[in-house]
Protein backbone atom coordinates (compact mmCIF):
# COMPACT_ATOMS: atom_id res chain seq x y z
CA UNK A 1 0.00 0.00 0.00
CA UNK A 2 1.04 3.36 -0.57
CA UNK A 3 2.21 5.87 1.95
CA UNK A 4 0.90 9.05 1.49
CA UNK A 5 2.69 12.45 0.46
CA UNK A 6 4.44 14.21 3.12
CA UNK A 7 6.76 16.84 3.56
CA UNK A 8 10.00 16.34 4.25
CA UNK A 9 13.40 18.14 4.69
CA UNK A 10 14.38 16.67 0.54
CA UNK A 11 10.53 17.62 -0.62
CA UNK A 12 7.38 16.40 -0.64
CA UNK A 13 8.03 12.32 -0.71
CA UNK A 14 5.50 10.08 -1.27
CA UNK A 15 5.70 5.93 -1.97
CA UNK A 16 4.21 3.60 -3.84
CA UNK A 17 3.32 -0.14 -5.07
CA UNK A 18 4.85 -0.47 -8.36
CA UNK A 19 1.24 -1.71 -9.24
CA UNK A 20 -0.07 1.44 -8.04
CA UNK A 21 2.32 3.66 -10.37
CA UNK A 22 1.13 2.17 -13.44
CA UNK A 23 -2.21 2.51 -12.59
CA UNK A 24 -1.67 5.94 -12.20
CA UNK A 25 0.59 6.75 -15.15
CA UNK A 26 -2.20 4.76 -17.17
CA UNK A 27 -5.16 6.99 -16.16
CA UNK A 28 -2.78 9.69 -17.33
CA UNK A 29 -2.17 8.34 -20.10
CA UNK A 30 -6.21 7.56 -20.93
CA UNK A 31 -6.82 11.11 -20.03
CA UNK A 32 -4.85 12.50 -22.51
CA UNK A 33 -6.12 10.62 -24.82
CA UNK A 34 -9.66 11.78 -24.34
CA UNK A 35 -7.83 15.11 -24.48
CA UNK A 36 -6.21 14.76 -28.24
CA UNK A 37 -8.31 16.08 -30.95
CA UNK A 38 -7.74 14.50 -34.32
CA UNK A 39 -6.04 16.42 -37.03
CA UNK A 40 -7.79 17.66 -39.46
CA UNK A 41 -6.90 17.47 -43.21
CA UNK A 42 -7.89 20.88 -43.70
CA UNK A 43 -6.65 22.54 -40.76
CA UNK A 44 -5.42 25.87 -40.68
CA UNK A 45 -1.90 25.75 -39.84
CA UNK A 46 -1.03 29.57 -38.55
CA UNK A 47 -4.57 29.14 -36.56
CA UNK A 48 -3.55 26.22 -35.09
CA UNK A 49 -0.22 27.91 -34.29
CA UNK A 50 -1.40 30.58 -32.19
CA UNK A 51 -4.01 28.07 -30.60
CA UNK A 52 -6.53 28.84 -32.30
CA UNK A 53 -9.58 26.11 -33.59
CA UNK A 54 -11.96 27.83 -35.38
CA UNK A 55 -13.84 24.63 -36.03
CA UNK A 56 -14.29 23.88 -32.40
CA UNK A 57 -17.41 22.72 -31.22
CA UNK A 58 -18.82 21.79 -27.51
CA UNK A 59 -17.11 17.89 -27.20
CA UNK A 60 -20.07 15.31 -27.38
CA UNK A 61 -18.49 13.41 -23.76
CA UNK A 62 -19.23 14.75 -20.80
CA UNK A 63 -16.00 14.03 -19.24
CA UNK A 64 -14.88 15.97 -21.92
CA UNK A 65 -17.06 18.90 -21.29
CA UNK A 66 -16.36 18.93 -17.65
CA UNK A 67 -12.15 19.36 -18.18
CA UNK A 68 -12.88 21.68 -21.10
CA UNK A 69 -16.28 23.66 -20.12
CA UNK A 70 -18.37 25.98 -21.51
CA UNK A 71 -16.86 30.06 -20.29
CA UNK A 72 -19.98 31.25 -20.28
CA UNK A 73 -23.15 30.87 -18.79
CA UNK A 74 -26.76 31.12 -20.55
CA UNK A 75 -25.54 32.08 -23.69
CA UNK A 76 -24.47 28.99 -26.60
CA UNK A 77 -23.11 31.35 -29.05
CA UNK A 78 -20.76 33.17 -26.57
CA UNK A 79 -19.44 30.09 -25.37
CA UNK A 80 -18.69 28.22 -28.23
CA UNK A 81 -17.01 31.59 -29.63
CA UNK A 82 -14.84 31.63 -26.52
CA UNK A 83 -13.98 27.86 -27.01
CA UNK A 84 -12.66 28.53 -30.62
CA UNK A 85 -10.23 31.04 -29.04
CA UNK A 86 -8.91 29.56 -26.20
CA UNK A 87 -10.03 25.42 -25.98
CA UNK A 88 -6.91 24.10 -27.87
CA UNK A 89 -4.07 25.81 -25.85
CA UNK A 90 -6.25 24.49 -22.51
CA UNK A 91 -6.30 21.31 -23.98
CA UNK A 92 -2.71 21.36 -24.90
CA UNK A 93 -1.55 22.67 -21.46
CA UNK A 94 -3.46 19.67 -19.91
CA UNK A 95 -2.17 16.75 -22.11
CA UNK A 96 1.10 18.60 -20.72
CA UNK A 97 0.51 18.26 -17.68
CA UNK A 98 -0.66 14.88 -17.67
CA UNK A 99 2.61 13.62 -19.43
CA UNK A 100 4.64 15.57 -16.90
CA UNK A 101 2.56 13.42 -13.84
CA UNK A 102 3.61 10.43 -15.96
CA UNK A 103 7.27 11.04 -15.95
CA UNK A 104 6.95 12.33 -12.09
CA UNK A 105 5.65 8.43 -11.21
CA UNK A 106 8.31 6.80 -12.99
CA UNK A 107 9.73 4.98 -9.95
CA UNK A 108 7.95 3.90 -6.48
CA UNK A 109 9.75 6.51 -4.48
CA UNK A 110 8.99 9.74 -5.16
CA UNK A 111 10.53 13.41 -4.44
CA UNK A 112 8.86 16.75 -5.65
CA UNK A 113 9.17 20.39 -5.65
CA UNK A 114 6.29 22.43 -5.28
CA UNK A 115 6.45 23.20 -8.80
CA UNK A 116 6.16 19.29 -9.57
CA UNK A 117 3.87 18.81 -7.04
CA UNK A 118 1.73 21.51 -8.53
CA UNK A 119 1.81 19.19 -12.32
CA UNK A 120 1.19 15.93 -10.57
CA UNK A 121 -1.77 17.67 -8.33
CA UNK A 122 -3.23 19.20 -11.69
CA UNK A 123 -3.45 15.92 -13.66
CA UNK A 124 -4.40 14.17 -10.38
CA UNK A 125 -7.10 16.24 -10.30
CA UNK A 126 -8.22 15.60 -14.16
CA UNK A 127 -8.00 12.15 -13.71
CA UNK A 128 -10.47 12.56 -10.58
CA UNK A 129 -12.56 14.77 -12.73
CA UNK A 130 -13.31 11.87 -15.57
CA UNK A 131 -13.20 9.01 -13.06
CA UNK A 132 -16.41 11.10 -11.39
CA UNK A 133 -18.07 11.59 -14.49
CA UNK A 134 -17.67 8.03 -15.42
CA UNK A 135 -19.27 7.38 -11.96
CA UNK A 136 -21.86 9.79 -12.49
CA UNK A 137 -21.37 11.76 -8.80
CA UNK A 138 -23.12 14.50 -9.09
CA UNK A 139 -23.75 15.47 -5.12
CA UNK A 140 -21.48 15.49 -2.02
CA UNK A 141 -24.29 12.49 -1.15
CA UNK A 142 -22.89 10.74 -4.11
CA UNK A 143 -19.38 10.82 -3.55
CA UNK A 144 -19.52 10.15 0.15
CA UNK A 145 -21.72 6.91 -1.06
CA UNK A 146 -18.57 5.93 -3.45
CA UNK A 147 -16.63 6.74 -0.10
CA UNK A 148 -16.85 3.59 1.45
CA UNK A 149 -15.84 1.20 -1.30
CA UNK A 150 -12.29 1.27 0.37
CA UNK A 151 -10.97 -2.45 0.23
CA UNK A 152 -10.81 -4.42 -3.19
CA UNK A 153 -12.96 -7.06 -1.65
CA UNK A 154 -15.56 -4.19 -1.59
CA UNK A 155 -15.49 -4.25 -5.68
CA UNK A 156 -17.03 -6.79 -7.36
CA UNK A 157 -18.40 -4.75 -10.54
CA UNK A 158 -16.93 -2.01 -12.86
CA UNK A 159 -18.29 0.61 -10.94
CA UNK A 160 -16.78 -0.53 -7.46
CA UNK A 161 -13.61 -0.59 -9.08
CA UNK A 162 -13.78 2.29 -10.50
CA UNK A 163 -14.95 3.62 -7.07
CA UNK A 164 -12.07 1.99 -5.48
CA UNK A 165 -9.70 3.49 -8.04
CA UNK A 166 -11.44 6.96 -7.72
CA UNK A 167 -10.79 6.66 -3.61
CA UNK A 168 -6.80 5.77 -4.02
CA UNK A 169 -6.71 8.77 -6.78
CA UNK A 170 -8.29 11.11 -4.01
CA UNK A 171 -6.30 9.73 -0.99
CA UNK A 172 -3.62 10.79 -2.83
CA UNK A 173 -4.36 13.77 -4.05
CA UNK A 174 -5.59 14.65 -0.75
CA UNK A 175 -2.30 14.04 1.21
CA UNK A 176 -0.55 15.70 -1.63
CA UNK A 177 -2.70 19.06 -0.95
CA UNK A 178 -1.91 18.50 2.61
CA UNK A 179 2.18 18.32 1.75
CA UNK A 180 1.45 21.44 -0.43
CA UNK A 181 -0.45 23.33 1.80
CA UNK A 182 2.08 23.05 4.64
CA UNK A 183 5.16 23.63 2.45
CA UNK A 184 3.96 27.06 1.01
CA UNK A 185 3.72 29.35 4.19
CA UNK A 186 2.15 32.20 4.64
CA UNK A 187 2.11 34.72 2.21
CA UNK A 188 1.53 38.53 2.88
CA UNK B 1 -30.80 34.23 -12.88
CA UNK B 2 -30.95 36.33 -9.73
CA UNK B 3 -28.94 38.86 -8.02
CA UNK B 4 -25.81 37.65 -6.43
CA UNK B 5 -24.98 36.99 -2.67
CA UNK B 6 -21.25 37.37 -1.80
CA UNK B 7 -20.08 37.45 1.53
CA UNK B 8 -16.75 39.32 0.59
CA UNK B 9 -16.00 41.74 -2.16
CA UNK B 10 -12.78 40.68 -3.75
CA UNK B 11 -10.11 43.14 -4.09
CA UNK B 12 -9.46 44.57 -7.71
CA UNK B 13 -6.13 43.48 -8.43
CA UNK B 14 -3.39 46.66 -8.56
CA UNK B 15 -2.32 45.55 -11.72
CA UNK B 16 -5.71 46.17 -13.02
CA UNK B 17 -5.92 49.41 -12.05
CA UNK B 18 -2.18 50.66 -12.67
CA UNK B 19 -2.54 49.23 -16.59
CA UNK B 20 -6.15 49.40 -17.46
CA UNK B 21 -6.35 53.12 -16.36
CA UNK B 22 -8.65 55.15 -17.29
CA UNK B 23 -10.08 53.59 -20.48
CA UNK B 24 -12.12 50.87 -18.76
CA UNK B 25 -12.81 52.82 -15.08
CA UNK B 26 -16.24 53.90 -16.49
CA UNK B 27 -17.08 50.27 -17.91
CA UNK B 28 -19.11 47.68 -15.55
CA UNK B 29 -16.18 45.39 -14.27
CA UNK B 30 -16.16 41.46 -15.21
CA UNK B 31 -16.22 38.68 -12.52
CA UNK B 32 -15.14 35.48 -12.53
CA UNK B 33 -17.11 32.86 -10.75
CA UNK B 34 -16.06 29.33 -9.41
CA UNK B 35 -18.75 26.64 -9.15
CA UNK B 36 -19.16 23.97 -7.06
CA UNK B 37 -19.18 20.42 -7.64
CA UNK B 38 -18.58 17.48 -5.64
CA UNK B 39 -15.20 16.25 -6.98
CA UNK B 40 -12.58 19.26 -6.20
CA UNK B 41 -11.00 18.72 -2.78
CA UNK B 42 -11.54 21.60 -0.28
CA UNK B 43 -7.57 21.64 0.06
CA UNK B 44 -6.88 21.39 -3.93
CA UNK B 45 -9.62 24.06 -4.26
CA UNK B 46 -7.71 26.65 -1.59
CA UNK B 47 -4.08 26.06 -3.09
CA UNK B 48 -5.48 27.38 -6.69
CA UNK B 49 -6.99 30.51 -4.95
CA UNK B 50 -3.85 31.04 -2.89
CA UNK B 51 -1.16 30.06 -5.84
CA UNK B 52 -3.01 31.51 -9.11
CA UNK B 53 -4.42 34.86 -7.65
CA UNK B 54 -1.84 34.94 -4.60
CA UNK B 55 -4.78 35.26 -1.97
CA UNK B 56 -3.42 34.64 1.53
CA UNK B 57 -4.76 30.82 2.93
CA UNK B 58 -7.44 32.98 5.05
CA UNK B 59 -8.84 35.09 1.96
CA UNK B 60 -8.46 31.23 -0.24
CA UNK B 61 -10.19 29.48 2.28
CA UNK B 62 -13.25 31.83 2.52
CA UNK B 63 -13.58 31.81 -1.18
CA UNK B 64 -13.48 28.56 -1.07
CA UNK B 65 -15.98 27.16 1.50
CA UNK B 66 -18.50 30.40 -0.15
CA UNK B 67 -18.26 28.09 -3.23
CA UNK B 68 -18.47 24.54 -1.11
CA UNK B 69 -21.64 26.29 0.78
CA UNK B 70 -23.17 28.66 -1.25
CA UNK B 71 -22.60 26.94 -4.35
CA UNK B 72 -20.58 29.65 -6.18
CA UNK B 73 -18.13 32.33 -5.58
CA UNK B 74 -17.03 35.97 -7.27
CA UNK B 75 -12.92 35.19 -6.81
CA UNK B 76 -12.03 37.83 -9.09
CA UNK B 77 -13.06 41.30 -10.39
CA UNK B 78 -11.22 43.04 -13.56
CA UNK B 79 -11.42 44.02 -16.94
CA UNK B 80 -12.95 41.41 -19.73
CA UNK B 81 -9.52 40.48 -20.54
CA UNK B 82 -8.37 39.66 -17.19
CA UNK B 83 -12.10 37.44 -16.25
CA UNK B 84 -11.33 35.56 -19.36
CA UNK B 85 -7.31 34.85 -18.67
CA UNK B 86 -8.13 33.97 -15.03
CA UNK B 87 -11.22 31.90 -16.44
CA UNK B 88 -9.28 29.93 -18.59
CA UNK B 89 -6.96 29.43 -15.95
CA UNK B 90 -9.50 28.02 -13.75
CA UNK B 91 -10.02 25.30 -16.38
CA UNK B 92 -6.76 24.82 -16.60
CA UNK B 93 -6.22 23.53 -12.68
CA UNK B 94 -9.85 21.85 -13.17
CA UNK B 95 -12.13 24.60 -11.72
CA UNK B 96 -15.71 25.02 -13.24
CA UNK B 97 -15.34 28.88 -14.18
CA UNK B 98 -17.35 31.35 -15.74
CA UNK B 99 -17.09 34.81 -16.26
CA UNK B 100 -19.57 37.94 -17.08
CA UNK B 101 -20.05 41.36 -16.20
CA UNK B 102 -20.71 42.28 -12.67
CA UNK B 103 -24.41 43.49 -13.04
CA UNK B 104 -25.38 40.55 -14.88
Amino acid sequence: MARAFRKTRRGIAGEFEPGEVRLLRRLFADVVQLLETEKREDEDPLAAMVGLDLEAVKPEDSAVIRLLPDAVRNDDDGALEFRRLTERSLREEKVSALRGAALLLENTQVVLNPDQAQVLARALNDVRLVLADRLEIKTDEDAARLHEIADLEDAEDLESYLALVYNFVTWVQEGLMQALLTSSEPRK
Amino acid sequence: MGTMSVGVVPETRQVEETEEGLATSLDVPWVVIVWNDPVNLMSYVTYVFQTYFGYSEAKARILMLEVHEQGRSVVSTGSREQAERDTVAMHSYGLWATFQTADA
